[in-house]
Parts: structure tokens; sequence; C-alpha cells
């Protein structure tokens, strides 16, 4: 059956052009700041905005010293203003030790999870933990195997295992266990050997380079390494950096560690949470563990009701808290689950904390530069008249609405296969696709003939 | 100008001097790791079934052999074992801060974590799901 299956399947297999999605911000690398935290003008796919670029390398280097944890930044601007675009820069030049976990604020609302627990996983999520592993290892180059069996046939094997490194040499004796172990990863001499020495574990490394003409049929899968350096007994150190989250799910009991990979990880009980955070404070007390804190980015926050905001109070006062970021684009707005209307749609307890970054539009020069950028990371090439008709529309309708032309005015221009986007192309998808604006003077002329079609002047309920 | 040389000059030989530091302390470790295993290979000939029968052994020390006891051999080698443990954690201990202050030195950052106690094996046990992913 199974056979069966596959043999219908073959046919399926297509040979695709490798397409690449290209996200809306994929082209940004950084902040593209210099080392005195100057911005650049255009760097890193970054452009313009200057001073909020600076406050963002600010806050930046304080989370990358540690200064900071605990706070919380709000980045503002009008809709398509690179709010989002600061955000990932700030990720992007973070590294990767630091956490970073971005989410929307719409993401909290799900019927498996409540919305303090979704916000309790992110907070979490966002701070990591450095802890370190220590081994001591017996690493070298096997020389020699010899096993004396017994000549009845029963009782204990005894033998003898002589190890390299390019310093020295020895001898180990080997007990039965040791020879059962070696055989079954069939160590041979010219392997390279480690040795476990609390474990006893064997890892076979490869094949040494001095052996690499002793069988000239050789498997593809041998791999050769050089001849380890140094002494034989060596100590292992590896640092590991684990998020919280990740160690609350494998002590949520019911869950088990395989609630991990499925993805699913349900509510974790408020007692697991607090072992974990006794038992990590524990070791940073013995010096066995660093906390890391990480950030946690917020797209969309007035989307989070009142209930969440009392709850992001109160979060952001324990001394586990990752840093903060979150962005609106909303003006004076009414809180969502209230009616009382707010700056931004966040209460006033929740502002007086936040240190915020305000974005501006993007003058002309900067939306070409950026409509410039964007079609480098499309692939698509576009003639100078048509960079400048674009960048009108860009100026007059949105930023958005002039990138979204980019990718299918290039389509156009393949189908008639030229090699640059010409005005033509950016007028043919100009007519095909309306923007925003005039999508909204359609439906003004036509409403009649739309169905539920109710009064004018109703505004866009938002919250 | 002179004083610029100068002053590169003395740089210099500070950076050559930590890393000359660093080397040497490396190759010690080496070395007492050799004895260390040459002592663990006397320990595992005394142990030998075949010689029991003999009480006394032939101990090398430098250049002239001398008839010792072997329970005395064999705690003598113990307690340079001991010793020689002790002394190279020591330096490894020594080669952290060393190496440190190499990259501190040559305007590199400091390696992450790295004046971490480990954790106990239970502890990486425990948390060993995480760490193979």
């Amino acid at each position: 059956m199974a056979a069966q299956m596959a043999a219908t399947k073959v046919p399926e297999v297509r040979d695709i052009t490798r397409i690449e999605r290209i996200g809306a911000h994929s082209h940004i690398r950084g902040l593209g700041l210099d080392d005195a935290l100057e911005p650049r003008q255009v760097s890193q796919g970054m452009v313009g905005q200057l001073a909020s670029r600076r406050a963002a390398g600010l806050i930046l280097e304080m989370i990358k010293d540690g200064h900071i944890a605990g706070r919380a930044i709000l980045i503002a601007g009008q809709p398509g203003t690179g709010k989002t675009a600061i955000a990932m820069g700030i990720a992007q030049s973070l590294g990767q030790d630091t956490p970073f976990t971005a989410m929307a604020g719409s993401e909290i609302f799900s019927l498996e999870m409540s919305k303090t627990e979704a916000l309790s996983q992110a907070f979490r999520k966002a701070i990591g933990v450095r802890i370190k592993e220590e081994t001591e290892i017996i690493e070298g180059e096997v020389v020699e195997i010899q096993i004396d069996r017994p000549a009845t046939g029963t009782g204990a094997k005894v033998g003898k295992l002589t190890l390299k490194t390019t310093e020295m040499e020895t001898i180990y004796d080997l007990g039965s266990k040791m020879i059962e172990s070696l055989s079954k990863e069939r160590v041979q001499a010219g392997d390279v050997i480690t040795i476990d020495k609390a474990t006893g574990k064997i890892t076979k490394l490869g094949r040494s380079f001095t052996r690499a003409r002793d069988y000239d049929a050789m498997g593809a899968q041998t791999v050769f390494v050089q001849c380890p350096e140094g002494e034989l007994q060596k100590r292992k150190e590896v640092v590991h950096t684990v998020s919280l989250h990740e160690i609350d799910v494998i002590n949520s009991r019911t869950q088990g560690f395989l609630a991990l990979f499925s993805g699913d990880t349900g509510e974790i009980k408020s007692e697991v949470r607090e072992q974990i955070n006794a038992k990590v404070s524990e070791w940073r007390e013995e010096g066995k563990a660093e906390i890391i804190p990480g950030v946690l980015f917020i797209d969309e926050v007035h989307m989070l009701d009142i209930e969440c905001f009392s709850f992001l109070n109160r979060a952001l006062e324990s001394d586990l808290s990752p840093v903060l970021i979150m962005a609106t684009n909303r003006g004076i707005t009414r809180i969502r689950g209230t009616n009382y209307q707010s700056p931004h749609g966040i209460p006033i307890d929740m502002l007086d904390r936040l240190l915020i970054i305000a974005t501006s539009p993007y003058t002309e020069k900067e939306t070409r530069q950026i409509l410039k950028i964007r079609c480098e990371e499309e692939d698509v090439e576009l003639s100078e008249e048509a960079h400048t008709v674009l960048t009108r529309i860009g100026l007059e309708t949105s930023l958005r609405y002039a990138i979204q032309l980019i990718s299918t005015a290039g389509l156009v221009c393949r189908k008639r296969r030229g090699t640059e986007v010409q005005v033509e192309d950016i007028k043919r998808v100009y007519s095909l696709f309306l923007d925003e604006s005039r999508s909204s003077q359609y439906m003004k002329e036509y409403q009649d003939s739309f169905l539920f079609n109710e009064a004018q002047g109703t505004q866009m309920e938002t919250s | 100008m002179e004083d610029e040389s100068q002053r590169i000059l003395k740089y210099l030989t500070e950076v050559e001097e930590a890393a000359e530091d660093v080397l040497s302390d490396k190759q010690q470790i080496v070395d007492l790791d050799v004895k260390r295993n040459r002592n663990r290979e006397a320990l595992n000939a005394l142990r030998d079934d075949s010689q029991q029968s003999e009480d006394k052994v032939k101990v090398c020390f430098g250049n002239m052999f001398i008839k010792l006891p072997k329970a005395t051999t064999k705690q003598m080698i113990q307690k340079d074992q001991e010793q020689l443990d002790k002394e190279i954690s020591d330096l490894r201990k020594r080669l952290k801060a060393r190496v440190n202050h190499l990259n501190h030195l040559q305007g590199r950052p400091d390696l992450v974590g790295y004046n971490l106690s480990p954790l106990t094996s239970d502890e990486i046990k425990a948390i060993n799901n995480l760490l193979r992913r």
C-alpha cells in the first residue's frame, strides 16, 4: 500500500524554480548607526527617521549592557512610517544571544489560552537564562587497540587502548564494559574519539588525516579530522542559552517535553512558574546562571484591552522582566474594553511608564530611496522615469501601496519580456490595482449598488 | 611622532606578553597531563596480577633505580596524582583570567558565560531535553 502511494506520488514532483518569499521588512539588517551612535542617512536598509533611529540605538546599547530591564518603550507614528522597521532593526542588531520575541497585539486573543497566559508566555520567551555545562573528556587518536580474549572463551576480556594527541601518547587499561562499548562503536586504529570521563560514553569524531591513505575505497560519510592537539584529558565547557518559557514547558508535568515540538503548550500552572523562578534565582545566587533580559515586541499594541494593560503594568514590576517594546499607529482613541479615550489607546498610568519614540512621515527623497532598496530586495530593475513616477505615487497615496506596485509592475514587465520596468508598466498596474483613496472614491460613487450599504459619515470602529 | 611609536611599541609588547602567558600556561597544562598519564600507567602496572608475588618494585628516580615496597610506591604516586590534578585545575582557572586579559588588551569582547560555575550533572540531565534540540 505504502509502495503504491509512493509510486503514484512520484509524478507530482515538479521542478519549481526557486521562489523566495520576501517579507515587507526583509531588507532591514540593523539600525544603520555608526560607532558613535550617529545614524547614517541610508544604511543597513534603513532610510531617514534619524532622530528615532538614534533614540532606538541608545536603548539598544542599554539593552546590550543589561542596564535596563523591566522598562517599556513605545514607538508611535502614522501608518507606514517605519515603526516595525525600527523594531526589526533593533532585533537584528541585538545579535544571537539576546532573546527577541515579536508578537502582534491581536495574537493574545485565543480560545485555548487566556489573555494573561498568552502574555506571560510571551514575557518568559523573552528572558534568556545562560548556563554552563562542564565535562571532563579524554580526546585522542586511537593508535592501537589490543583486546585479549581468554583462552577458555568465557570470562572477562581485558585489553589495552593506546591514544595519542600531537603532544603525547598513553596507554589505557580496558575493562570488559569499556571493550564492549568500543566494539559497539566499531572503534579501530586511526579513529579520533572522545571518552566522557564521568559516564564512559564513547563518541567517534572521525578518522585521522594521517590514516586517510589506509584504504582507497572509503565511504562518502567518512569524516576526516586532524589529530587533536594538547593534553589528552581535557575539560570541555559549553555555554547554553535557554528561555524561561522553554524551562517552563519542560517542567509542566501534564504536557511533558514533547509539548515543545508540537507547538501547543496550553496553559502553564503558576506553581510551575514559581518553582522555575525559585530555581533560576537559586542558580543565579550560586553563580551558575546569568539572566539575559531580552526584548518583547508587541506590534499593534492598541489591540490590547484594559485588562492586558493592567497585567503589563504589574508584570513590568517583576524582577524577571524583559524590555518591552510596543508599536502603535493610533492617535487619541478609545482604550479597548472601556469607554475612555486615551492617547495611543493606552491608559495614562501605562503611558507614564513608557519612553516614547515618535516616527515622522518620510520625505520625497527618503521615499525614493526606500523604493530603490525595495527594488533591489525584490530583484526588479526600475528605469529612472518609472522610479520618479513611483515616488510620486508613494507620496500621494501611501508608501506601502507604492511598494506593492514594485513586484506587480515587475511581473507585467516580465510578461512583455522587458528587462527594465518602464512608466507604462507602472501605469498599467496603477490602473489595475486601486489604492485606498481611489477605492473609497469608487465606493462613494457606486454605494447604492453595494449590499448592506449604510448611511455615510460613520467612522470606522477602531477599538 | 616619536611618542606615538613608543606608545604603539609598548602596547604591542603588552599584547605579546599576555599572549606568551597564555601559551606557556597551555604548554604547562600539557606537560602536567603527560606526567599525570604516566603516573596513571604506573598505577595500572602496580595493579598487574602477574607480579603479585613480589612485594617490592624498582622505581626510577632521575637516573637511578631504587627498590621500594609496593604500598609505599602506590601511596607516593597517588599523592603525586592528587597534586597534579590540583595544579592542572589551578592552571585552568588562571588560564581563563589570562585569556580574558588578552582579549581585553586586543579590544575583543569577553567570552560570554565564561565565569559561570557549571551546573551539576543532575541539573544538566534535567534540562538535557532542551540542550539537545
